[in-house]
């Protein structure tokens, strides 16, 4: 039988119901209604809902701003009653522009966090709105910045072929989770993988996410940050699947070995030239069907697939296993790339050397990064002719 | 594709919203409905009895009475819980054919009908008008379930509708539903399990219980998924079983034979438990089979259920609210903050309010635009 923990009301067992629910307004729930909701003076003031959505805003206290988004401003925050419990409080932006209720991306964003449990995905830990009706995403608070962060500074932050595993595993197994739950990402890149304190790797931003359960329904090309975006999207395909993540996937690997974005398309018939370029050009034969999407055009003369040497003269630092995964994340056509399951058991993961412990890995310099540490290390992957190349993009970073 | 069978429910549905918040034991369920109801009941009554105050206050100093037109006279009779039910099934219905009419998919109904469930859990129907709510759980279901309808042209599609109709009672609804949207359906698990019974049938597959019944499948299966598109929705089971028995419970009532066989390929019949297994599964499925058979598909209500509706949509509209009748007014004000109005602009509104309360009291709520 399908019995939630959720609890009557009088015979509340409060902790039951706390521990099988990562939401917590579960509780407040399980109280069921008070009487001093019913005894509101006003009528349109507190009624059931609103009182628990009350109980829920007074557990958190809202602080500094940590940071801004496109749809949302991110708080520091902690609980009323435990100071140093800290959170981060993303309040979603009002949109003028959009007239139809609550946007999408909020909507996106709450429908699969409240969904989705596991180590590597941002937890959602409670919701709220405050006075204006704005809604209040509260999350865990993730204190050491994003891998956007760390491959940037390519002064401050060295790292390895065991510290790059360690984080490709952590967000192999966050997609591989996505997707076992039938549900698209769509829109993974560097700074949408955030750090925890202990140095776990968590995806966030589920504000383009969707689930793909149907696989006849049509669905918007319109998505993933352009360098990380795959031929099938560039082309216009309005039927994908899993695949478009784990192309994005690829990039992020082949971006933190050579610390750069690898393919950083000023417009999408760049990304399409850059494509074809590093990869291979798109065509009936590497991919049956591609030249019946609807915006499919390539540039003359067609490239050639580009072979394994190829891949080992620029990733070379990743290992033989290592360049294998990153060209079956990059294969042209969607049906024969890999998939997460795929890439969990893929041999990479038990050749030398071992992951990184994720309480070693290497930090983002000042604040907690110990210097001292960093320079025992191993030396990084770079040599001078990347950083040359990483110091012209460095102000890339800012792209939304 | 997925490593469980259809009887051995995933775990990861534990860990869904649908499991974790919106189900829950038949006594439980009843419990939050009772104190929901008579929690609105408390607040109308006290809300009424401040209503008669205004009033006699205003007739003795002689000033327009208009607002309390919407107050009844003599004790305000209040909706039982079995009373709100019916009414609440009643507008699922109606979602149902306001969904039909707009052309959505069934997905997007169906969310729509569990949403509105989901609400009235907390929510009392004397509180919230059903005929507004139906209609924002149906939009918002539009945009959860990926479907955009822009939001004039859903308007434009119903009488008597504008945009910030439907939006006003937007936030209220999201609250109501604890901001989880997702809703799992067994529409998918359906389909899943008749082709593996097509591919038992054909031979494809091992299940020589099942060898040659290719016809009966597909008879069992047609029949079953009209149970899911309303039995399914119209009742609780989706509070009480998971979506794999509900598929499997309405199989059952479509040919039980067909799905006994097909259950018995499914326990291994050399497990010590095997007997004592199945028949724990059967009396599960059995009780949600009964719970389905109370809504038939086909039928349309009896003459004489829609003469109680129409009887409790007039008890109804005595017992309203009277603060919660123009959800545009209070939204709007919740939005603003009444104090920042100049006095013209808030009796403007409160004549507005007033007019929609009567408009309002439509029974059966937003007629379709033919
Ligand atoms: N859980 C968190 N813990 C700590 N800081 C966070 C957390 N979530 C977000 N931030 C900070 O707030 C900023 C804004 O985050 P948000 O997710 O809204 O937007 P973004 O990902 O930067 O941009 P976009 O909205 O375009 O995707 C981030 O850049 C980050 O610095």
């Amino acid at each position: 039988m399908a019995y939630s923990p959720l609890v009557v009301p009088g015979s509340a067992d409060k902790s039951a119901a706390t521990t099988k629910s990562k939401l917590s307004n579960t509780v407040v729930s399980s109280n069921a209604p008070t009487p001093e909701a019913g005894q509101s003076s006003n009528g349109a003031g507190n009624d059931l809902a609103e009182q628990m959505n009350e109980d829920e805003k007074q557990k958190y206290i809202k602080g500094k701003k940590l940071g801004e988004g496109t749809y949302a401003n991110v708080y520091l925050g902690h609980l009323r009653d435990s100071p140093s419990t800290l959170v981060a409080i993303k309040k979603i932006k009002v949109q003028k522009e959009y007239t139809e209720g609550m946007a999408p991306d909020a909507i996106r964003e709450l429908k699969h966090l409240q969904e989705l449990s596991h180590p590597n995905i941002i937890s959602l830990l409670s919701v709220f709105s405050s006075k204006d009706q704005n809604l209040n995403l509260v999350l865990e608070f993730l204190p050491l910045g994003d891998l956007e962060m760390l491959i940037k500074d390519v002064d401050g932050v060295r790292y390895g072929a065991a510290d790059i595993k360690a984080w490709m595993g952590m967000l192999t197994r966050a997609i591989w989770f996505c997707h076992e739950n039938f549900v698209l990402h769509r829109d993974i890149k560097p700074n949408n993988l955030l750090i925890a304190a202990d140095g776990e790797v968590k995806l966030a931003d589920f504000g383009l996410a969707r689930s793909f359960s149907d696989p006849y329904r049509v669905m918007t090309s319109n998505v993933i940050t352009r360098w990380y975006r795959p031929p099938e999207l560039l082309f216009g395909a309005k039927h994908y699947s899993g695949a478009v993540d784990i192309w994005s996937v690829g990039l992020v690997f082949a971006e933190l070995v050579i610390r750069t974005p690898y393919m950083a398309g000023d417009t999408e018939v760049h990304q399409v030239n850059l494509i074809c370029q590093a990869i291979g050009t798109p065509n009936e034969d590497n991919w049956p069907g591609v030249s019946k999407l609807p915006e499919y055009t390539v540039p003359e003369p067609p490239n050639p697939i580009r072979g394994r040497d190829h891949y080992l003269g620029t990733f070379g630092t990743a290992g033989p296993e290592g360049v294998d995964l990153l060209m079956k994340t990059l294969i042209l056509d969607p049906r024969k790339r890999i998939t997460a399951r795929e890439m969990l058991e893929h041999k990479w993961w038990s050749s030398d050397p071992k992951p990184t412990r994720k309480e070693e890995l290497p930090k983002k310099s000042g604040g907690e990064a110990k210097l001292g540490e960093d320079l025992k290390r191993r030396p990084g992957i770079l040599d001078d002719e990347r950083s040359a190349r990483v110091a012209r993009k460095l102000d890339f970073g800012g792209m939304k | 594709m997925t490593s469980t069978g259809p009887l051995n429910e995933d775990d990861r549905y534990r860990t869904s919203t649908q499991y974790r918040l919106w189900s829950f034991t038949p006594q439980s369920l009843h419990t939050f409905r009772t104190t929901t109801n008579q929690l609105a009941a408390e607040r109308v009554r006290e809300a009424v009895r401040r209503a008669r105050e205004a009033r006699s206050a205003d007739d003795a100093s002689g000033t327009d009475s208009r607002s309390a037109s919407a107050v009844p006279e003599g004790e305000v009779d209040c909706l039982t819980v079995e009373e709100e039910l019916k009414l609440i099934a009643f507008y699922c219905r109606q979602t149902l054919q306001l969904g039909d009419h707009l052309k959505v998919p069934t997905e997007v109904k169906a969310t729509a009908i569990q949403y509105i469930k989901r609400f009235y859990i907390t929510n009392s129907v004397m509180t919230y008008y059903p005929p507004d709510i139906l209609k924002t759980a149906l939009f918002f279901a539009t945009k959860t379930e990926n479907h955009y309808f822009r939001l004039t042209k859903f308007a434009e599609a119903m009488s008597k509708t504008k945009p910030e109709d439907i939006l006003a009672s937007e936030f209220l609804l999201t609250q109501g539903l604890r901001f989880t949207f997702d809703v799992r359906h067994p529409f998918r698990a359906l389909e899943g399990a008749v082709m593996e019974m097509n591919a038992m049938a054909s031979g494809e597959i091992d299940g020589p219980a099942l060898k040659g019944m290719g016809r009966k499948v597909m008879m069992a299966h047609g029949k079953a998924r009209e149970y899911l598109k309303t039995s399914a929705l119209l009742t609780d089971v989706y509070f009480h079983y998971t979506p794999s028995q509900i598929m499997i419970a309405s199989l059952m009532i479509a040919d039980r034979e067909l799905i006994q066989l097909y259950i018995s390929t499914k326990i291994p019949s050399d497990h010590p438990s095997s007997p004592d297994l199945q028949a724990k599964i059967l009396e599960t499925l059995e009780q949600c089979a009964e719970m389905l058979k109370t809504v038939e598909p086909s039928a349309d209500p009896a003459p004489a259920e829609k003469k109680e509706i129409s009887a409790l949509g007039k008890k109804l509209k005595k017992c309203r609210n009277p603060d919660m009748i123009d959800l545009v007014g209070l939204q709007r004000a919740k939005r603003e903050g009444e104090e920042g109005l100049d006095e013209k602009v808030v009796k403007k509104r409160k004549l507005e309010r007033e007019q929609s309360a009567k408009e309002g009291e439509d029974l059966f709520g937003p007629s379709l635009k033919k």
